[in-house]
């Protein structure tokens, strides 16, 4: 039983950090933005087609791919806010939560036009690495993605702190009127917090792809996930989400080892529900002055 | 305004149709019988497959399948007591949506097919049975396994493969057949599959056949599709010490199943899929050929004690450049099914047509099993899947024993904790 919860609690925190990663980028969007962005499990699926297609045809490392995918989707996420959010800014709310959901399903039905519903893999020679540390697995693919998603995220929080773009989506986050009095040109800081935004998501993709498959729906299994660990963390919190991200990749993982059935879906799920409902600003949101 | 759209192809189509027949007919009468004979020139089958869409990838095997048929049926003179006709298929796409797959029913009835194949999802399937019912069109059901798609007293639709008790339950007792003949006979069961209704039904097969052949369900995961990681789940199972370990899945989850119970050193005498999508799906053979090496998986294939599904392998092999897995052997021999009905009927009338089909008694087939014939639900009584290993980089038959090609390697040594 105590190896059954070591191994449990291990596989947790290895997928916790992804998930953190995903929900990064989707706290900060809706930090700075206001907006649920629902596309963001697609923008991942783009990613990971990215990291695909970069391996088949140029043997680009996945690892390595995210020197590319990381700055073509910071550009990606800057044109979808210029072209489609941007202007619907003035746009009641749930047009805005409707215009994220028409492009997600936009985007997974390019991705199988483009690529039908073949679901892929990359293979590379450390795909099926792992080592035991006593009799527990740790899966290296799985150990890096984690260690990775947690760096990237550790070193945006570094940049939101102490940049002058950093500090000025902060502003945004915190505070939009008082933002744009101080002079910041809050239309062009929105388009960068939306490319960081869908560049960590698709970061996360290439990451996950040495040991997962790529398929046009596979950002489905992330999003909601994602969604979960926002609200837990806090909506707009950064390191929140990173938390949350563990909070519920233990949850899931636990839940799995010592829950019959799929209730580990039911304790992700009902956490998300009790947290909206007995503490809407999150486990670690400190209640924002607005 | 939308019935007024419909509305409008019908009627002239209908006319078309109507004056087609009138001139055969004036024809007939003029001339000698042999018109008569000639009047078929043509058997249309129509087929609804989600040829685009999540299912592409296996609904263009099935249609390879139903193509290699229907040229070597043409390629051999067509449809002999109908003077020769020549099988035409109608393209049918459903998506792998209902809505859709009614309509395309709907479409290719109305351009006058003879029968129906199709449609893979079972959802699909209790649709689009409906549509067929009441247009009185024979409906060849191809890769849809739910138990209850035949009740209700259907007369026109028939289903060749094992539906999902049969795949279940023979493909589990297969396997202990199997593994008592390798003189290690399993006790202890563990079950997992993906909790939706494909799954979970395999799931209850599986628990509710266990008293009678004497084995003990030790451990039930139902899991979600979308997980992106099984560890728990597979630590669970490990920590019941099974002897075997039963996979109902899709082809994403049954991949990283199979991936996490390899580095998890599960313990299990063997893994064996259940009519899962990825075990001897020949593109998850060829992308990842040291972990599916010596997996088991129960599912539809060819005979390979029969020289004709030999042939009829290879020849699929060199047309599409890909093993005949499962799907494509379905299409192949659902073809087969209708030709021989037709041959008997000697018409491309529906009704006579279905009761063709209704009384067959088939031997010449290349299935694993005997005669093709249904019961008056429509079920093929003899259905029976094949209990396969992928050795060498491609599923080879290791039951039942009457079609056995090659020797299990069971206990597999590397699921050996």
């Amino acid at each position: 039983m105590t190896w059954l919860f070591s191994q449990a609690v291990v596989s947790g925190l290895l997928l916790g950090g992804v998930y953190g990663l995903v929900a990064s980028g989707l706290s900060l969007i809706f930090g700075v933005l206001r907006i649920i962005n629902f596309a963001h499990g697609a923008v991942m699926m783009l990613g990971m087609y990215t990291s695909y297609w970069l391996f088949v045809l140029l043997g680009l490392d996945p690892y390595l791919s995210i020197l590319v995918t990381g700055p073509l989707f910071f550009g990606i996420g800057v044109l979808i806010q210029r072209i489609v959010i941007e202007p619907n800014r003035a746009a009641a709310e749930h047009n805005q939560l409707l215009l994220t959901l028409g492009l997600a399903l936009f985007f997974e039905n390019l991705a199988l036009v483009l690529w039908q519903g073949d679901f892929r893999t990359v293979r590379v020679a450390y795909s099926g690495a792992s080592f035991m540390v006593s009799d527990v697995l740790v899966e290296v693919p799985r150990l890096i993605a984690a260690g990775g998603a947690v760096l990237i995220a550790l070193a945006l929080w570094a940049f939101l702190r102490m940049t002058d773009a950093g500090k000025a989506i902060r502003a945004l986050s915190e505070e939009a009127e008082g933002a744009m009095l101080v002079g910041i040109d809050v239309s062009r800081i929105r388009g960068v917090a939306f490319g960081i935004g869908s560049a960590c998501v698709a970061v996360a993709g290439a990451l996950v792809t040495p040991f997962f498959y790529v398929a046009p729906d596979v950002g489905e299994s992330f999003n909601i996930m994602a969604f979960v660990v926002v609200v837990l963390g806090g909506m707009g919190n950064f390191l929140g989400a990173l938390l949350g991200g563990f909070i519920v990749g233990l949850a899931e993982s636990l839940g799995a080892a010592f829950l019959p059935g799929s209730l580990k879906q039911l304790v992700v799920f009902g956490l998300f529900v009790i947290v909206l409902l007995l503490r809407p600003e999150g486990l670690f949101g400190a209640r924002r002055g607005r | 305004m939308s019935t007024n759209s419909r509305a409008l192809p019908v009627p002239s189509i209908g006319r078309r149709r109507f004056l087609t027949t009138l001139g055969a007919a004036g024809a007939a009468t003029l001339a000698a019988p042999a018109f008569v004979r000639a009047q078929a020139r043509e058997v249309k089958v129509g087929y609804i497959l989600p040829v685009t869409g999540p299912l592409a990838f296996e609904a263009q095997l099935a249609l390879n399948g139903l193509q290699q048929a229907v040229d070597e049926i043409n390629g051999a003179g067509g449809i002999k007591s109908l003077g020769g006709a020549r099988v035409t298929l109608l393209p049918g796409d459903t998506q792998n949506k209902v809505e859709l797959g009614n309509s395309e029913a709907a479409r290719l009835i109305d351009q006058g097919v003879t029968a129906l194949i199709g449609p893979f999802s079972s959802l699909v399937a209790f649709s689009v049975r409906q549509v067929a019912e009441k247009n009185k069109t024979p409906f060849l059901l191809l890769a849809t396994v739910a138990d209850n798609v035949l009740e209700g007293g259907l007369r026109y639709v028939f289903r060749m493969q094992p539906n999902a008790r049969a795949m279940a339950t023979l493909t589990v007792g297969n396997m202990i057949e199997m593994a008592k003949g390798a003189g290690t006979p399993i006790k202890r069961v563990a079950m997992m599959h993906e909790d939706g209704n494909f799954g979970t039904t395999m799931g209850n097969h599986v628990d509710a056949f266990a008293g009678k052949m004497g084995y003990e369900v030790v451990q039930r995961v139902p899991y979600n599709l979308r997980s992106p990681d099984f560890t728990a789940e597979l630590s669970k199972v490990k920590a019941a010490r099974p002897d075997l370990l039963v996979i109902s899945g899709y082809y994403g989850d049954s991949k990283i199943i199979a991936e996490t119970a390899a580095k998890l050193r599960i313990g299990v005498h063997a893994l064996v899929g259940l009519a899962n999508a990825a075990y001897s799906n020949p593109r998850f053979i060829a992308e990842n050929r040291e972990l599916t090496d010596q997996l088991f998986d129960g599912n539809y294939w060819h005979n390979p004690q029969s020289p004709r599904a030999r042939a009829v392998f290879e020849a699929y092999q060199k047309r599409f450049n890909s093993v005949m897995s499962n799907h494509g052997v379905q299409g192949y021999q659902v073809m087969f099914v209708l030709k021989d009905a037709l041959e008997r009927a000697a018409s491309t009338d529906r009704e006579k047509v279905r009761d063709a089909i209704s009384k067959i008694n088939l031997t010449d087939h290349i299935l694993t099993q005997d005669a093709i014939r249904f019961d008056a639900a429509g079920e093929n009584v003899n259905a029976t899947p094949a209990l396969l290993q992928v050795q060498g980089g491609k599923p080879v038959v290791v039951g039942p024993a009457r079609f056995v090609e090659a020797k299990p390697v069971f206990p597999v040594p590397k699921w050996k904790g």
